[in-house]
Parts: C-alpha cells; structure tokens; sequence
C-alpha cells in the first residue's frame, strides 16, 4: 500500500548543530507510527519539519531530504518544496498536530468553541451556524460530556484532560489524512492518559487517518503503535513492527532503553525492592 | 524498634476565598520504619506532595503529629526545629529550579554543613569531595557551575546537598519525574544504593507506579487528600483492593505489546478538594484486611 507521508533522507540543523540527520519512515492510512526516543533526539524537531514549523521563529533549516505527502487528490507533493501560503491550506487541515500541553495551545479568551470553529471557518469555509454543528459533533466523537455547555467554556474552565479532548477534536475537525501528537498524554494524569490512549485508538479507527505519535514513555509505544522508529542523537537507530523492537530489538541502543523502562508487575513474586539491571550502552 | 516517622492524624487545609478551603491533607496516619521506603502514589492534587512538606513543616500542619525520632515536630518553634531539620531533607522534581545558577555546586552541597556547624575550613570542601564521589560524581566538578551538567548529573548534585548532613529521612518529591528513562534508571539504582549503605529511610513520592513497584516496600495511595489503601508493596500491586488502586493500577500503560488491553472509553474525572463554606470531606474509614495492609470502607 502507498504510504500517505513518506519522510525520506531528512536532515534539520540549527546553525552548526545537527538537530535530525538522514531519517526516513513511511506512515500508512490506518496505521500508528511511534517515534520514540529521549531528551534531544530529535523526535520533535522531526515532527515539527512535516508541518514545517521547524522553520517559523527557532532558525531551523531543512538541510536536505524530502517529506512526500499523498494530497487528497492523490497526487504526492514535497511538503519541504511547498511555499508558506501551500503549507497554511495544508496544516491544521490535511495534516494536523496535537502538542503536549494543551493549556499553551489554546487562547485563554477565547471559548474553546470559537476556536475549534475557526478552524473548520477558515479550512472547510463553512459559515459560523454549519461551524458550531461540526464542533458539536467533534466534541460528542471526543467524547466531551455535555458537549453543548462546555463549547462556551473557556480554557481556564476545564481540565488537563478535557482541554487535551478540544485540541484533538480541533485537530480532527478537518478529516486530516494525518494526525501528528507529539507527546500528547506526558502531562496527564496516568488515569486520564488511559482514556485519552483509549479515545486515540478508537478514533484512528473511526477516521482512518494515519498516527504519528512521539514519546518518550515506552508504555505509550507498547499501547498505541503498530510500527516504531527509535531515535537517537538525531539518527534512527532501529525500526521495526512494535512486537519486534519490544521483543528483538537488535541494536545496543534499543536494547539498553529497555532495559531502563520500569514495567508494572515486573516485581510480581519479590518481597525486597530490587534495582535495575542496566544494560551499558557507550555510543 | 520504633518507626523513624509517625504521623497521626495529620491535616492541611488551606483557605481559598469566599470562605473555601481545600482539604489537602485530611487525616492522614502512617508511619515510616527505618532503612524503608514508603511511596505514596496518587495522582495531581492528592495531596501527596503537601503530605511531604507538611511532614518537614514546609508547611504549618493545621492539625495533627509529626513524630520524628520520638519528638513531635508539628508544633516546634524555628530554632527548636533547626536541630531537628538535620535529619530530615528532600529532593525535588526539577533540579536545574533547585540549585543557584550563579554559584558553583559545591558551594550548595557545602550550605547545609556550614548552616548545621558540621565542617568549618578545609574539612568543607573535603566533606563536599566526600558526597560527590558517594553520589556518582567527580570531586573536581564542584566548581563547576549548574548550566554545565545534564539534568542526571543535577539531580545527583542534589542528593548529595540533602545527604550533606547525614540525614535519617530522605524525601524524595517526584525526584525521578523529569529525568529521561535511562537515566532514571541509573538514578534509582543510586538511591537503592545509598539506602543500602547508609541505612536511609524514602518517602517517595511518586505519580509513576511501576518507578514504585521496583524501589518501595511499602505503599499508601492517596486519593482526595485522603490516603485509601496502605500497605505492604507487594499487598497493594499485587492484591490491591480499593477500587481506586485497581484503577490506577489499570490505567499504567504496560511496555509489552502483547499485553495490549482495550480502555473503556470512560470520561470521569477526580472531584474537585475544595470545599465551599460550611462543608466539609467525609473521613474514610480504614480496615485492616491483612497483616499491616489498610484498606478505605467503600460505601
């Protein structure tokens, strides 16, 4: 099957620094891509270059390398080729991203309402009544209980938890073929990640668009994803179907990451507290 | 012998206007046995981290006992309880917040000695040597300053400022939290080490339970300001019987693949602990179903 975003060879610096070197992956319609890795790996700066934000504000530069992206007429187009006024019709649109902390990606005087409508406004160029319909329905898919009451709610009004539902229905909003969440439950509670977990994976199924999702939680991974990049020091070390890298992971890298992964039950039958076995790993 | 920590009926609750008030900590007991790790688990605003400085008065508790090595701390004047500070220290969550960009590492490691009197002169700085080495680190980057270590290295840094004065209890306020898995790892194992030598005691606060289940032996989840279940590590993750542990337990998300569950698509959420004017939160009522293992009534 043709892949919906193919990242081939792609190379990000800022200044002398190489922030993503040569990294390539596919992401299939229907399908969970998890990029994993630790602090400055790169996973993030690499999610950033397909929406080409990379470039706005923090001096990143697309040094080399191609991101493919199948429009929806089918046609592939070089998304690094692509000038700003292409990329504003793209993101948000064909392709959309959720962030880690919802609080910072949503205005505070605006109603969370208003702000999934522009949305669907400026993209679908549906008038302000057919707008507030398609929030309604965003809002009930998410799961947002008492969808009409909390529309006019504000930010400041809602939870960690339910702020994280509104950036996914606005980020839904537009039938994306791609949804980017760069770590979307690292500040949720473990409880409220649960159902957002949950509600990410009935949604990609409901709307059968592709997932890429970076963390660095190596649980998320096992939960969510069907095949997994793992990233370090700007380069993909190993890549594979997730019960592959869980189970037979090759590279030192991957192999020590795991072993430093506390698992839940792992200390089923011991009654002393015990540390872990590190795997050394000199790069 | 007796426990190190005995909290009896400890409560914190602060004003909030309009006559609220959130009951942060609402009688909490437990104790704290020497050379043990305690967790306490829950997620944010369970009061844990209140718990933890209410307990080394941080906080003023506005009910209820301290007892640190059989003297009651909760109502001790500032200098009566600077002699009792010595043995109690705490690690936070974000290193790089807690140490002075402006003055090297070592000089924050050498506080705590010349505040408590423990080295004066030259001892200072060997006593400092002392716990960088004992922590992991090289003596020399005592003079190095906070913006040149990673966040691992930081953190290190920081226990070796709360273990500068020989402490009993170590607190350790989601002390693991930020640090990058593998690194997480290697810091653990330190602290395991540490307890091991030294003979420390961990409250160790902690929303990450599978971080738990490798490093304490024993738990009290707390929910609401309340704790609900308290008991030995391997009752509670094991045999766990309050439906909020179970939940909690549930919702870890399980680095095997094949142990993939499906997640009820629920959208509840934990009530608020603020209280308006005139009410109050219903106290749960512990039961002991096993041998030191406490479990909340569920009405």
């Amino acid at each position: 099957m043709e892949p919906v975003l193919s990242v081939r060879g792609l190379t990000v610096t800022f200044g002398s620094f190489t922030a993503v070197e040569d990294v390539s992956f596919d992401i299939h319609a229907g399908q969970t891509l998890a990029v994993v890795g630790e602090s400055g790996s790169g996973k993030s700066v690499t999610a950033l270059s397909i929406m080409r934000l990379v470039e706005l504000g923090t001096r990143g530069k697309i040094e080399r390398g191609e991101i493919l992206f199948r429009a929806p007429d089918g046609e592939m187009i070089d998304l690094v080729q692509q000038p700003e006024g292409e990329m504003r019709a793209i993101r948000g649109n064909q392709i959309s991203m959720i962030f880690q902390e919802p609080l910072t990606s949503l205005n505070p005087v605006y109603s969370v309402g208003d702000q999934v409508a522009e949305a669907v406004i400026l993209h679908q160029g549906l008038d302000k009544e057919a707008a507030n319909e398609r929030v309604l329905e965003m809002f009930r898919l998410v799961r947002i209980p008492e969808a009409e009451k909390r529309m006019v709610q504000f930010p400041h009004e809602m939870s960690g938890g339910m702020r994280q539902r509104v950036m996914i229905a606005m980020a839904l909003s537009c039938d994306p073929k791609v949804l980017i969440a760069d770590e979307p439950t690292t500040a949720l509670d473990v409880t409220i990640q649960a159902q957002i977990l949950g509600l990410m994976r009935d949604l990609r199924e409901q709307t059968g668009a592709a997932v890429l999702i970076i963390t660095h939680d190596m649980g998320v991974v096992a939960e969510v994803a069907d095949d997994v990049v793992v990233m370090n020091r700007a380069n993909v070390v190993e890549r594979g179907p997730v019960t592959q890298i869980f189970e037979a992971a090759t590279e030192p890298y991957t192999r020590a990451l795991l072993a430093s992964v506390p698992r839940l039950g792992s200390m089923a039958g011991r009654d002393e507290p015990a540390p872990f076995d590190l795997v050394e790993y000199q790069p | 012998m007796s426990p190190l920590v005995e909290v009896r009926d400890l409560c914190k609750q602060f004003p909030v206007g309009a006559g609220a008030t959130v009951y942060a900590v609402e009688g909490v007991s437990l104790e704290v046995g020497r050379g043990e790790t305690l967790a306490v688990v829950g997620e944010s605003g369970c009061g844990k981290s209140t718990l933890a400085h209410t307990m080394i008065r941080l906080h003023d508790p506005t009910s209820g006992q301290v007892v640190l090595d059989g003297v009651d701390i909760s109502t001790l004047g500032n200098r009566a309880l600077r002699e009792h500070r010595r043995k109690m220290q705490i690690i936070f969550q974000d290193p790089f917040a807690s140490l002075d960009p402006r003055r090297p590492v070592g000089r924050a490691v050498a506080e705590p000695l010349l505040i408590h009197g423990m080295a004066k002169g030259d001892e200072v700085d060997e006593k400092v040597a002392d716990l960088f080495v004992k922590v992991g680190l090289e003596a020399d980057m005592m003079r190095q300053y906070p913006h040149q270590f990673s966040g691992g290295q930081r953190q290190r840094v920081c226990i070796a400022r709360a273990l500068a004065t020989n402490p009993q209890l170590v607190i350790a306020d989601e002390a693991v939290s930020a640090l990058d898995v593998s690194i997480q790892a290697q810091v653990i194992n330190l602290m395991m080490g540490l307890q091991a030598d030294l003979g420390l005691s961990y409250l160790f606060i902690s929303h990450d339970l599978a971080v738990v289940e490798r490093m304490s032996h024993r738990v009290a989840v707390m929910y609401l300001g309340q704790i609900v279940e308290l008991g030995p590590r391997r009752a509670i993750f094991e045999n766990p019987q309050h439906s909020y542990t179970q939940r909690l337990l549930d919702a870890v998300p399980i680095a095997d693949p094949r142990a993939r569950r499906d997640r009820p698509l629920l959208t509840d959420e934990i009530p608020s602990p603020v209280w308006p004017a005139g009410t109050s939160p219903e106290r749960v009522v512990m039961r002991e179903v096993a041998p030191g293992h406490l479990v909340a009534d569920e009405g």
